[in-house]
């Protein structure tokens, strides 16, 4: 009787199934809808891959060769994690009721491990994206300038150049360009689940509003002969609405950067969310180390194999990073003869 | 079109490298490893991701995203199944985005677009008549989709298409075990919003035409 009562629910869970597959079958593509032929779409995809890859910056390349593309990728990832974390009570304090600002000040830096890496690399994989991205107005161009003197008309900013150096082999000047990502929390809290947080760390009233990034004009002077790449741009601004503990996830974001809890709880009290950049650094890639570039604070990476190193500063409001196939010691030399 | 809990699954051709295999050479650099996958899975991809947007169009640049990540990051897979719910889940992904986006661009252009052509989506050939009637099907069905959780309509989407429960499983990260009871909770759910919409619908049509007479 009861083996008889279990195959009838069994046939009728069936017979609904088959019923829904068939009302949902007219989703399916008529002839018309039919995909081009898949030959046809594979010499779409290789022809935008190969034209998306010519169109970055050089500077950009060699950033990303450094780190190797997957470790920039998921470090992208954690960067973005780690801005969602600036929706601080502090800030809404200093700021406006209903908006805050972060501006890059401070550079920060945690060693992660492969582990962590391949399980953010997986995330960003699956094209999980915290809600959406827009670029407002014009999407920004690369040009190349001749002089200093017109990378300095076409971005209206004062740019310096490393005297020990000479004049760069090339300058190009990047437009400065708006951004808002547009928050789904059902979506950032699928990220905060994959990575093994607590998704309940951002609260359901973020859902609909805005993050606004501001990237301002960049000058890229790069010296062939030395392998060096000097990036500089003004400090990139987010206003962001602020509605999240800052405290509580960036100790979550520490947790699973590996940290143990009470030193991930010390360390994100000590943090100020408001204007540090935290940078992951996969263990296996390169090391770190705070270094004073002009009498300020800054962040050194240098490879495994010392063979590349990075410098990143902020000074006066404008940002600084320099990239080369050099040591930290030779970098910061030139670092410190910007005029 | 047959919904056995094995699913439809793969046809590879004799003698052909299994997926798993192709994608480690894919990982290597293997460009030729790559164009078999995309032959093998792309009319897959674009099924799921027209079901999902219902529009050629964004349905053919969604699948070039999907492999555009396969040909940049390939991931690292273990079983048979593993790519298959690799692509599936990021081709889902990618619908929802896009879904999401297309909602809040509506939303901001409300005035400029109060609504869409009734006709659009109608092949020329087609009887006006019944091909208004399916695209009124289709679009209750959308509607009715809207209303369910995205894991939900993951599951009905993807099972619609034939995958087995091995693969629902990959592909919605879920655990094998539980596909049975989910997908069951989702196929009520289904229902019960689809009921009430074709009511909804079907009552406004009445008052429509009373106010016509």
């Amino acid at each position: 009787m009861r083996q008889s009562r279990k195959a009838s629910r069994e046939a009728s869970r069936i017979a609904h199934l088959q019923e829904v597959m068939e009302t949902m079958s007219v989703l399916e593509p008529r002839p018309e809808d039919a995909p081009p032929p898949a030959t046809q779409a594979l010499a779409r995809l290789k022809a935008g891959a190969v034209a998306a890859d010519e169109a970055r910056p050089q500077w950009f390349k060699e950033f990303s060769n450094m780190l190797r593309r997957k470790y920039a990728y998921a470090a992208g990832l954690v960067v973005l994690l780690a801005g969602l974390s600036l929706f601080s009570p502090a800030v809404r304090a200093a700021a406006s009721d209903f908006l805050g600002l972060f501006r890059v000040q401070k550079f920060a830096a945690i060693s992660v491990s492969p582990r962590q890496m391949a399980a953010l690399e997986r995330i960003a994989e699956e094209g999980l994206t915290p809600g959406e991205f827009e670029v407002v107005g014009a999407e920004p161009t690369a040009s190349q300038v001749a002089t200093l003197a017109e990378a300095e008309t076409a971005t209206g900013q004062r740019v310096l150049a490393p005297r020990v150096l000479g004049a760069a082999d090339t300058i190009e000047v990047v437009d400065g360009a708006m951004g808002r990502l547009t928050i789904n929390v059902q979506s950032a809290r699928a990220i905060l689940s994959g990575a093994g947080l607590d998704p309940t760390l951002l609260p359901e009233s973020l859902d609909g509003q805005p993050v606004d990034v501001t990237l301002y004009p960049t000058v890229a002077q790069n010296w062939q002969a030395e392998g060096i790449t000097l990036v500089q741009t003004d400090s990139p601004l987010i206003a962001y609405p602020p509605d999240v503990d800052a405290t509580r996830l960036g100790e979550a974001l520490l947790q699973f950067m590996g940290l143990p809890e009470g030193e991930a709880a010390r360390l994100a009290a000590s943090i100020d969310w408001t204007n540090t950049l935290l940078l992951p650094v996969p263990e296996e890639v390169a090391t770190f180390s705070e270094v004073r570039v002009g009498g300020t604070s800054g962040l050194a990476l240098s490879s495994l194999d010392g063979v590349r190193s990075v410098l990143l500063w902020e000074r006066d409001g404008r940002v600084y990073v320099m990239e080369g196939s050099a040591t930290v010691r030779e970098l910061v030399r030139a670092a410190n003869s910007l005029r | 079109m047959s919904h056995d809990e094995q699913g439809l699954g793969m046809t590879i051709g004799e003698g052909a490298l299994p997926d798993w295999k192709l994608v480690q050479q894919v990982r290597q650099g293997d460009e030729v490893s790559f164009d078999t996958l995309f032959r093998r899975h792309y009319d897959r991809v674009y099924g799921i991701l027209f079901r999902l947007v219902g529009n050629r169009a964004e349905a053919e640049d969604l699948a070039q995203e999907v492999f555009l990540k396969l040909y940049r990051r390939p991931p690292e897979v273990r079983g048979e199944a593993s790519l298959t719910g690799w692509l599936y889940r990021v081709a889902t992904n990618q619908g929802y985005n896009h879904l999401r986006g297309r909602k809040r661009r509506r939303q901001r252009d409300v005035q400029l677009a109060p609504g869409a052509d009734p006709s659009e989506g109608l092949a020329w050939h087609e009887d006006p008549v019944r091909a208004a009637e399916a695209a009124e099907a289709a679009a209750l069905v959308r509607a009715t989709l809207s209303r369910l959780s995205e894991r939900q309509v993951r599951l009905l989407v993807l099972r619609q298409m034939g995958l087995s429960y091995a693969e629902l499983a990959e592909a919605c990260a879920v655990a094998p075990g539980s596909v049975g009871q989910l997908l069951a909770r989702a196929v009520r759910a289904f229902q019960k919003q689809h009921e009430r919409l074709s009511q909804g619908s079907a009552s406004g049509r009445q008052g429509g035409d009373g106010g016509k007479r």
